[in-house]
């Protein structure tokens, strides 16, 4: 019976809503791996051109033909199905979210071109998860651990995205976001037209980003209701880039930390004001 | 052993078992692990290489620095033509990769991998040119880098003319909805028998 009272259960949840997703979009396009596809196994093969790294990859060269990643992935939608129904910390829910972690970093092997932050923001936590909850041997600090490693991570990642737009001329002067969604990969029409015509949105969404991300730590150590703003805003700019660039993943990776920003702001010993 | 040094380590040691043990691996591991990401970002530095290219097999060390300092403001286009005689070639054809979503894309984008595959190729082939010249002076050796041979593997599977054919490609940039910009060229292969 899964509670969504353990936060790391539902850090778990909100992600495997969006590993589904993700693997399912796999294996609609699973023809990339075929012999014919982008990063097909032949190809990317050459990648790992050391021979400690081809023996040590061996093993997996079946795997990565269009048919055995397959099978992978239905094996990992069948993984995330099971963890809508067996906790974190049972063995078999332990071993489900095992299972998925060894799946996602097989995999991560054949799509070294192709994934994105949200593959890796997923990975991290997956494998954080695994590590803090560990029957028999991990005990209830260590999955406070795992939490605050999340919420430090996600913080990590809005600061750097932040200060490398903060440093960056086109970020500032305002231009970026028209220039992004002008194009077809994570653009829309509709986007490119309402900035044309309202060129003061570009400016103010181009430091609003630059802003709020560069200054998203302190929603750990500012009193929650303060704190829920930097959320609520998370929240809304992920939507809005799930919709106008396309980047659904992102979405799903990024509200999976937000629990755990949630739980180390509450232990927090002391705030800001 | 002393029975006071025993009680002093007793004090001074908290006792060591295994949960205590696993604790303490599993806090170094997710230290280094943060300490690394930290090193990672921004500017790349001996370490960051060495993190990056020597250990990080599995591409757990991300680098979160989304679309800055330069942001993509580019659609990538690959191209491809046939050589019929030496003097007679086809069209240019284009891969059809960058296409428009749709209304749902927001919850369900698989057309996006295609799109990345071929960014993440591109901004390898793009980042790599410099070098390339500077260590040779010419682009021939930039044939055998992984991502000219997964461009090359793409186009040589499209439907061929006859058996033996020959096969160039073209990496093109344009800049999507704003019709300012002219399509520019990126990389022009030689003609690779397919």
């Amino acid at each position: 019976m899964i509670l969504f009272n353990d936060i790391s259960q539902t850090v778990l949840f909100i992600l495997c809503v969006g590993l589904l997703i993700s693997t399912l979009e796999y294996l609609k396009k699973v023809e990339i791996f075929s012999p014919n596809g982008l990063l097909s196994w032949n190809v990317m093969q050459l990648k790992w051109t050391k021979q400690d790294q081809k023996s040590l990859l061996k093993p997996f060269f079946k795997l990565f033909s269009a048919s055995g990643l397959t099978v992978l992935f239905i094996i990992r939608c069948l993984l995330i199905a099971g963890l809508f129904f067996f906790p974190l910390q049972s063995t078999t829910g332990w071993l489900l979210i095992s299972l998925l972690g060894a799946s996602l970093l097989v995999a991560s092997l054949a799509t070294y071109y192709g994934s994105d932050g949200s593959d890796q923001m997923s990975m991290l936590i997956i494998i954080t998860l695994i590590l803090c909850n560990l029957p028999v041997l991990s005990s209830s600090k260590l999955r406070d651990i795992g939490l605050w490693f999340i919420a430090l991570q996600a913080c990590l990642s809005y600061t750097v995205a932040g200060i490398a737009k903060l440093v960056s001329s086109e970020w500032r002067s305002g231009t970026a976001i028209k220039d992004v969604f002008s194009t077809k990969t994570y653009g829309s029409k509709k986007a490119t037209l309402f900035l044309k015509k309202y060129p003061a949105a570009n400016r103010f969404l181009c430091w609003n980003v630059i802003i709020m991300e560069s200054i998203f730590p302190l929603c750990l150590f500012l009193p929650w209701e303060f704190a829920l703003v930097f959320l609520i805003w998370g929240f809304i700019f992920h939507f809005f880039t799930a919709v106008i660039m396309g980047l659904n993943s992102f979405f799903w990776a990024f509200m999976a930390t937000y629990p755990a920003i949630y739980f180390v702001n509450h232990q927090m010993s002391w705030h800001l004001f | 052993m002393c029975p006071l040094f025993s009680n002093l380590f007793e004090i001074m040691i908290p006792k060591l078992d295994p949960t205590v043990i696993y604790e303490i691996v599993v806090i170094v591991f997710l230290a280094c692990w943060f300490i690394a990401t930290v090193l990672c970002q921004f500017r790349e530095t001996k370490i960051s290489w060495f993190i990056r290219y020597k250990i990080d097999l599995f591409n757990l060390i991300p680098l979160w620095t989304f679309f800055a300092p330069h942001p993509g403001k580019r659609d990538y286009h690959l191209l491809f033509r046939d050589k019929i005689t030496e003097t007679d070639y086809s069209e240019w054809q284009e891969m059809e990769i960058t296409e428009e979503r749709t209304f749902w894309s927001w919850l369900w984008n698989p057309e996006k991998r295609d799109k990345k595959i071929l960014s993440d190729v591109v901004q390898s082939l793009v980042s790599s040119i410099p070098s390339f010249r500077e260590k040779t002076g010419n682009l021939n050796l930039l044939m055998f880098s992984t991502p000219y041979i997964i461009v090359l593997h793409a186009v040589s599977q499209c439907k061929k003319r006859s058996q033996n054919c020959y096969r160039q490609f073209m990496l093109a940039e344009s800049s999507g909805y704003q019709k300012e910009t002219k399509p520019a060229l990126i990389l022009l292969s030689v003609f690779h028998q397919i």
